[in-house]
């Protein structure tokens, strides 16, 4: 069946498709240098870098800009292929004729700051010392990561985004934009998310953490390229991995097989597949950037300053948002209750709960029923969201 | 069903209204009810294939099953809340009408009526469990777990404190003025919960 052959093909972000192509072709990613950021905690950077790629056209009027947010470990490249041929994270979802079709909208994506993928973070120079910052980075927030996007979506020229659309960390960014800048976001679509993450979200972060500050090779953050905690990383990327699945999923991919090819034959297929996915990601990924996001989401609550009524009651945007049966990483109990929030607060707000196995992965693998709602939602929206449209939600 | 029913329905509700469209299908209905009266409407419904055509529609849709309630919505926030077709389905029919007052001033419903003549002369004559135009599924594959007239939904508004202000009945071509009870397929009303529902219905 196709459902079965998504889960086992899995995610572009992780998973080499063998043969994965792209309509788009190749795609570049670009970096744009900002001056002058200060975080929330006060920390002042002189210039921020921003790793961004924008596809499609902007149209005349310059009102067709989607922004799209990555989770924890995506990247700017959203869609297309880089040069060495890897296509990107949301390759399946973005591109022409795509759930965000990028005949018709103009797509920006961007790496988080404190992320390592280009945007300022962890492993950028730190002007002072002309070494990394690495566990000097300062505490960002989410609201952070939202405003050095703000100061890219400046630099491009554009006033208001038609859409913020994010998934998992994303889309705590796609509220914190509808959020901050009201008159700027026109639809906001969080993805697979919640306002706050719960007890169980911190666990799971704190376990990754653990094992890459428990790692010998550590070093208090002052790791170098030849003893580098790369055990503790993988270990960090393991447990994450396994609660973005979901026992259907799993259990479909991998059952009791045993790894044919393993030294140990002895060895199931599940183990071998994380180790596979602990040591990729160590190749892409950076430990202080891990604690740095994963410390961010952790912190993050849309309503900590002031009751929800009161932090909503700016919000223009209208929203939909999606949350997937079987993710109990961020269970659909958490998008329900940020739609009662919404809603209680007057704004149109659309939800749908898919029924999808895929568990919190649902988002970024090919999963035609979620990219219909994508799809069906922007193009039902976009005539009537239009400037001279605006007045009483429908 | 008879497309007078929504003709009905569409006059009842003043321009601007703001409306709650419970078990809202595709939508096509509502999509109708904000172009022609300009209501500012949104819909429930439980299947996410028709969630997915009301997006199409550009419709502010929210799946979720209205027997878990209507706590997404706070009290007042419509002045029209929809129940069609779908009454005589509802497990816990009071409960739910009661949850529509919370958030609505007033509800339109539209029920099947189990009072019709077809009905009363094959359980008569016949003995069993009836089958005919405006009730077509044998009663093991029925959706409808409630089977009530025109006469018992009267009695019902009566002891749970509920106004039928305007009442329209339909036989499957026409619309039934004189004995409803016994020739009309399905009935439509409009009802006012203006005066606070008793917080036990029947």
């Amino acid at each position: 069946m196709a459902d079965h052959q998504a889960i086992i093909q899995g995610d572009l972000q992780d998973q080499a498709v063998a043969g994965h192509q792209s309509a788009l072709g190749q795609t570049q990613t670009r970096v744009a240098t900002l001056p002058g950021f200060v975080t929330e905690s006060g920390f002042k950077f002189e210039t921020i870098e921003v790793s961004y790629q924008t596809l499609g056209k902007l149209s005349p009027a310059r009102d067709n800009a989607i922004l799209v947010c990555h989770g924890l470990s995506g990247t700017a490249h959203v869609a297309g292929l880089d040069p060495t041929g890897r296509p990107g994270w949301w390759d399946y979802h973005v591109g022409p004729g795509k759930a965000i079709d990028t005949d018709k909208f103009f797509v920006i994506g961007t790496n988080t700051l404190g992320g390592c993928n280009g945007t300022t973070g962890p492993l950028s120079l730190n002007p002072q010392t002309g070494r990394p910052y690495g566990p000097g980075f300062p505490r960002i927030t989410v609201r952070d990561m939202v405003m050095a996007q703000a100061r890219l979506v400046d630099h491009l020229g554009l006033d208001t985004l038609l859409a913020v659309i994010g998934a998992s960390m994303g889309g705590m960014q796609a509220l914190t934009w509808a959020v901050h800048f009201p008159e700027r976001v026109r639809v906001c679509v969080p993805i697979a998310t919640c306002t706050a993450h719960n007890a169980m979200q911190i666990a799971f972060n704190e376990i990754g953490r653990c094992a890459i500050v428990t790692d010998p090779d550590w070093n208090g953050g002052e790791y170098t390229e030849t003893r580098f905690p790369a055990h503790g990383l993988a270990v960090a990327r393991m447990v994450g991995h396994v609660t973005y699945l979901s026992e259907l999923a799993m259990a479909r991919k991998f059952g009791r097989r045993r790894q044919a090819d393993a030294a140990d034959a002895r060895q199931f297929s599940v183990e071998s597949y994380l180790h596979h996915q602990g040591s990729s990601f160590v190749k892409r990924f950076d430990p202080n950037s891990y604690l740095c996001l994963t410390r961010a989401i952790d912190e993050f609550d849309l309503f900590a300053a002031a009751a929800p009524e009161a932090v909503l009651s700016r919000v223009r945007a209208r929203f939909l948002v999606i949350s997937f049966s079987s993710d109990w990483l961020y269970p659909p109990g958490q998008s329900r209750e940020l739609v009662r929030l919404l809603k209680r607060a007057g704004i149109a707000a659309s939800y749908i709960n898919l029924d999808t196995e895929y568990g919190h992965d649902s988002f970024l693998i090919e999963n035609p029923p979620f990219a219909e709602v994508l799809r069906h939602f922007l193009n039902g929206d976009h005539p009537r969201i239009h400037p001279h449209h605006h007045g009483e939600p429908l | 069903m008879n497309p007078g029913i929504y003709a009905t329905i569409a006059q009842w509700i003043p321009p601007h209204s703001r409306v709650l469209d419970l078990g809202t299908g595709d939508g096509a209905f509502l999509e109708q009810l904000i172009r022609e009266r300009q209501v500012t409407g949104e819909g429930v419904e439980k299947d996410a294939a028709l969630v997915t055509r009301c997006m199409e529609r550009g419709l502010v849709v929210h799946q979720g099953d209205i027997a878990d309630g209507l706590d997404q919505h706070a009290d007042g926030a419509f002045d029209f809340v929809l129940l069609l077709g779908t009454f005589q389905e509802l497990v816990q029919p009071a409960e739910i009408l009661h949850e529509a007052f919370r958030v609505g001033r007033q509800v339109i419903l539209s029920y099947t009526n189990f009072g019709h003549y077809h009905v009363r002369l094959q359980v008569l004559f016949q003995g069993r469990t009836p089958v005919t135009p405006s009730l077509p599924t044998p009663w093991y594959r029925t959706r409808n777990l409630h089977f009530l007239s025109v006469a018992d939904f009267a009695c019902f508004c009566r002891e749970a404190g509920i106004r039928e202000t305007r009442r329209a009945f339909f036989s499957a071509r026409r619309e039934i003025r004189w004995l409803p009870n016994l020739r009309a397929e399905t009935a439509v009303c409009l009802l006012d919960g203006t005066a606070p529902p008793r917080t036990e219905l029947p």
